[in-house]
């Protein structure tokens, strides 16, 4: 029996086994002493295979190895360091294999919770990045986005607050297509009593978007800040312009940017 | 060699099922990190950051260019030259001395609120940035009146260092033509 572990030893490390069964060895010698590693490395078959030459004695010294690469493999080594301790043991020593199973479950059990809790972490990971209120605005990161919305958005305000005094029925139709919800309801009110000065004084009123900036933009609803230069002009007389900020709220309806809220700024 | 390959064929079954489970679970890792390190590279969240910061920065800058009061000149105008950069703060520079004696000759304090503000344009690797802002500017006279004035101001931004400062600012034009 001296004898015998030494040459499978020699012959072991001749045949250029791979460090990692060396490794197991080295770690089994430690755990269940010299004749313990003499039995793994030998095994009861090894006197007939030794004699076959260096490449049985690969074989063999191999054996005890695949279930350990099973059980972690190189790759998830890491997951489940206490796994390798285990791999020599059980195919080595009969009566201990019980016990080595019950190390290769634990083995498969951390390297599979460990990877199952990482890639968990990596998922909420990613959905706390994209939640953030930076990333869900996608005012000018969704620059096709913004540019209809503040091209829609404008030229309705420009078509809403313009009218001639013969021109009111055009206003209120265009109204209807640009305006939505609470927005709607106020302009509707606006205009009723505006439409009679409208016509009695001819009143013009010219509006233009000059500048129009986006807030917010998150899926179907924007908020944007609007500079309006207006010009109004009584009858024949000399216009007048003012300025006007607003804050919008548009929410995209039946395929077209909606305005439902105006606030003067 | 025959105990070995009785030994795994007596677990296999288990150690496939093992194995399996152990795959199925690196693929898992594996795919909700590459999801993670997407996530983590998108160049428009970092994009959206960019255009947030650049937005707090100019309200709170052009603020702080409303905002002066007459006993505290000095004070208000080191904030004025630390909100700018470029141009626009030489130009404070500049007229410092100026226009600290007009305004304690003329004993206003203006403070100023911003309404709205938003982002036009970004870009983001020249770190440039244009702005409009909104804002009601509040002036106390020295007789204690005070008149309110809304303003809309066109302000462009530079990025040095990590901040965002003020390099332009001014009034947005009435009456001009339609533009942005």
């Amino acid at each position: 029996m001296t004898r015998v572990p030494g040459k499978a030893t020699e012959e072991h490390a001749e045949s250029g086994a791979p460090p990692a069964a060396q490794g197991t060895v080295a770690q089994d010698t430690a755990g269940g002493g010299p004749e313990a590693a003499g039995e793994a490395a030998g095994g009861p078959e090894v006197p007939g295979e030794a004699a076959g030459g260096p490449e049985a004695a690969g074989e063999a010294a191999g054996g005890p190895e695949v279930p350990g690469e099973a059980a972690g493999g190189p790759e998830a080594a890491d997951g489940a360091g206490g796994g390798s301790d285990g791999h020599g043991a059980p195919d080595g020593r009969g009566s201990g294999s019980r016990f080595g199973g019950r190390w290769h479950a634990a083995a498969f059990a951390a390297a599979v919770a460990v990877l199952l809790l990482g890639g968990s972490a990596f998922f909420y990971g990613a959905h706390q990045l994209r939640s953030t209120p930076s990333a869900q605005n996608r005012a000018l990161t969704d620059t096709v986005a913004t540019e209809r919305v503040s091209g829609e958005v404008g030229d309705g305000l420009a078509r809403i607050f313009s009218y001639t005094p013969t021109g009111a029925d055009a206003t209120a139709r265009s109204a209807r297509t640009v305006l939505g919800g609470r927005a709607a309801r106020q302009y509707d009110d606006l205009f009723a009593q505006l439409r009679t000065n409208l016509e009695t004084q001819k009143i013009t009123l010219n509006t233009q978007a000059v500048r129009t900036g986006v807030i917010e933009l998150d899926g179907d609803t924007a908020r944007l800040l609007v500079l309006l230069d207006q010009t109004s002009r009584r009858d024949e007389g000399a216009g007048t312009s003012a300025a006007a900020q607003l804050t919008v709220t548009a929410r995209f309806q039946e395929n077209r940017w909606r305005i439902v809220d105006i606030k003067a700024r | 060699m025959k105990l070995a390959v009785r030994a795994l064929a007596g677990t296999r079954p288990i150690l496939a099922a093992a194995l399996a489970l152990t795959l199925v679970a690196g693929g898992f890792a594996a795919w909700t990190g590459l999801g993670w390190y997407e996530a983590s590279h998108d160049e428009s969240a970092a994009y959206a950051v960019q255009r947030d910061r650049a937005l707090a920065a100019a309200e709170q800058a052009v603020q702080n260019l409303n905002t002066l009061d007459h006993t505290k000149v000095d004070q208000g105008l080191d904030l004025w030259e630390s909100s700018t950069t470029g141009d626009l703060h030489n130009q404070l520079v500049q007229g410092r001395s100026e226009f600290a004696d007009q305004v304690k000759a003329a004993k206003t304090v203006t403070t100023a609120r911003v309404l709205s503000g938003a982002v036009t344009e970004l870009d983001d690797r020249a770190g440039r940035a244009r702005v409009l802002v909104a804002l009601r500017i509040t002036v106390k006279a020295a007789d204690d009146k005070s008149s309110e004035k809304d303003s809309r101001m066109l302000g462009e931004l530079t990025r040095t260092g990590t901040h965002w400062k003020l390099s332009a600012l001014g009034q947005a034009p009435v009456g001009g033509t339609a533009s942005g």
